[in-house]
């Protein structure tokens, strides 16, 4: 009896928190996969994933955060962008208009200064979140419509920092392979044969704990759930909304930024539409992870199992041959997975209630 | 410059509140006694909700004063409306219903350890709190992590007054705490209002059902169209009269 009823407690808690859902949906999709395709399951196809949901994973956990507090962001590409021309062009010193405008106001740029490129390749995005805040509070236009004009306001922008051009390096500093090289102490394990792992996923997993943390555990996190969920009430329990939501966009912007180093450490190139789309693919993932598109319910978990679960059915999807569906025609499976996850999840809240 | 001698709680002097062009208080007087249930009533969109925000700091009057305990206060916001110990339980935005009772129950004043910038907050002591608080006003719950959304409209009612109740220092406003409830829902609202008064809390209660309040209030008054019709003691109307007065089918 006593076992029957912790199983039903821990049943029960799991239905309750956000993750269930999602997982269940992950889960789901590794064993059809696992049978259907033949070389699913190798570590060669597995490291391959977590590799690829890197640099979106940065961009789906702020995004995540921003749509707790029921706001969006759909200028997060340009602000990559920004931190990858800031981070690869300081960290080498090259030749470029934001090296030149730096050493110009007298700032030891010259062969690279990598304490001034990583500060500013967060402390920019940053402020470009803090910019979207800004205008969304003392506007009141919704955030989808200001961030899809500060999209372009700052494109052009980084169109502008760019030069217009690409940016991009054959120098192999060892600031990328930390945040982004080969993880060779994992990849040679012998049972990990054909693994290529990425060491961006430990910075992935940092963050992803962390922001958690802030989320569960600290007042400001329950301020974040409590502006998405009612604002009206936060208002009237004395919370600062308008100074939560800023919040919440400099952080978005900081982790846009982190995405910026993350990516141009692997590529060591970036141009001015970088990351073009990743908006969508983020707040997709963050829905399929549980998120509610109005506001007041998601997890960080749950964001980075959703950008899992749509990098998995990339692979998997690729892997199958379907016909009609190759890797460039794949974003129709994402549609068809943002209906059905959400469509699962709400089924599982509902079963939850009763 | 209280009439009163301190027998008053809270006293708002020919408060005036405009919205663009459309003026919703006309100069309104309002005083709450010491340990007495005073209901407000009045039409909707008499102004008894405007009245409760310029008080509890939602709205800044465009002219008028407040006296709360003797002395003139501005309230600038429902931060500063807590500090006087004016604790508010609105009917449209009373819970969150996508968080748990102890996070709704101590929303806006958590207990936290300082690290730095970061508040860490305290979630075991909280969430004893919480039950022993709901506990001794007389709200049982299964489990303080429980999802607002998840319980009946009286539930949450209940969990919303026992929050106003636990932390209303000084005076507790309830906001038409009893539109949406059942009979025996209302019936234990009504409880809960006798009990804070047996505690000497003041209370306001604002309603426009003149049969829920008829038996615990001490005094009523009256507004409508942004005047005050008048304040009377308990007896001195009948539940018609009031009703009349409410709808204006009666002029004083």
């Amino acid at each position: 009896m006593r076992k029957i009823s912790t199983y039903t407690a821990i049943l029960r808690s799991f239905a309750n928190s956000p993750v269930a859902g999602p997982l269940l949906t992950l889960v789901l999709v590794f064993i059809i996969f696992l049978i259907a395709v033949p070389n699913f399951a190798t570590w060669r196809t597995i490291s391959g994933i977590v590799t690829a949901i890197a640099i979106s994973g940065f961009v789906t956990v702020g995004v995540t955060i921003l749509m707790i507090t029921g706001e969006f962001d759909l200028s997060v590409a340009p602000m990559i962008a920004m931190s990858g021309y800031l981070y690869g062009t300081i960290s080498t010193g090259a030749d470029s208009v934001i090296v030149n405008t730096l050493s110009k106001l007298g700032l030891p740029v010259e062969g690279g200064n990598l304490g001034l490129a990583i500060i500013s390749a967060l402390l920019v995005p940053a402020v470009m979140g803090l910019i979207n805040g800004l205008v969304l509070i003392s506007t009141n236009v919704p955030s989808f419509i200001v961030t899809l004009g500060t999209r372009q306001i700052f494109r052009g922008i980084v169109w502008i920092v760019a030069g217009g051009v690409l940016f991009q390096t054959t120098e192999n500093l060892s600031l990328y392979e930390i945040f982004n090289g080969r993880f060779d102490l994992v990849n040679n394990l012998s049972f990990l044969e054909g693994a290529n792992f990425r060491t961006a996923m430990l910075w992935l997993l940092g963050v992803a704990i962390l922001f958690q943390l802030i989320l569960a555990r600290t007042r400001f996190g329950n301020h974040i759930f409590a502006v998405g969920g009612g604002e009206g009430a936060a208002t009237a329990q004395g919370v600062r909304v308008n100074r939560t939501r800023v919040m919440a966009y400099i952080i978005n912007g900081f982790l846009a930024g982190m995405a910026g180093i993350i990516s141009f450490s692997q590529f060591r190139s970036v141009r001015v539409a970088e990351q073009a789309g990743i908006e969508l693919t983020a707040i997709a993932a963050s829905v399929v992870g549980g998120a509610l598109l109005t506001g007041g319910y998601g997890s960080v978990w749950g964001a980075i199992i959703g950008i899992l679960i749509i990098n998995m059915l990339r692979s998997g999807v690729i892997l199958l041959k379907i016909p009609f569906i190759p890797a460039d025609n794949f974003p129709a499976v994402v549609g068809v997975t943002i209906i059905a996850a959400v469509v699962f999840n709400n089924y599982l809240r509902s079963r939850s209630t009763s | 410059m209280s009439q009163e001698n301190g027998l008053s709680v809270v006293e708002m002097k020919n408060i005036v509140k405009r919205f663009g062009t459309v003026e919703a208080l006309r100069g309104v007087d309002f005083t709450v006694e010491k340990g007495k249930v005073h209901a407000l009533m009045g039409d909707n969109g008499a102004g008894k909700s405007t009245l409760i925000k310029v008080l509890t700091g939602l709205y800044t009057p465009t002219s008028g004063d407040i006296y709360f305990e003797g002395k003139r206060v501005t309230i600038p916001s429902p931060a500063d409306a807590r500090a006087l110990g004016i604790e508010t339980c609105y009917q449209d935005l009373a819970l969150i219903p996508l968080m748990s009772i102890w996070r709704n129950f101590f929303l806006g004043r958590e207990m936290c350890t300082n690290l730095g910038p970061i508040k860490w907050l305290h979630q075991g002591e909280m969430q004893r709190l919480c039950r022993e608080a709901l506990h001794d006003i007389g709200i049982e719950i299964r489990s303080t992590k429980e999802m607002v959304g998840r319980m009946s409209g009286g539930e949450r009612q209940s969990i919303a007054i026992g929050r106003a109740i636990h932390f209303g220092a000084k005076l507790l406003i309830l906001d038409e705490p009893t539109s949406a409830l059942s009979v025996g829902e209302t019936r234990k609202v009504l409880n809960y209002i006798e009990n804070a008064k047996a505690k000497g809390l003041p209370v306001i209660f604002i309603t426009h059902n003149v049969g829920h309040i008829y038996q615990v209030s001490d005094n009523y008054t009256i507004i409508r169209q942004g005047r005050k019709v008048g304040t009377y003691q308990k007896g001195e109307l009948t539940q018609m009269d009031i009703a009349d007065l409410i709808t204006g089918a009666r002029e004083v």
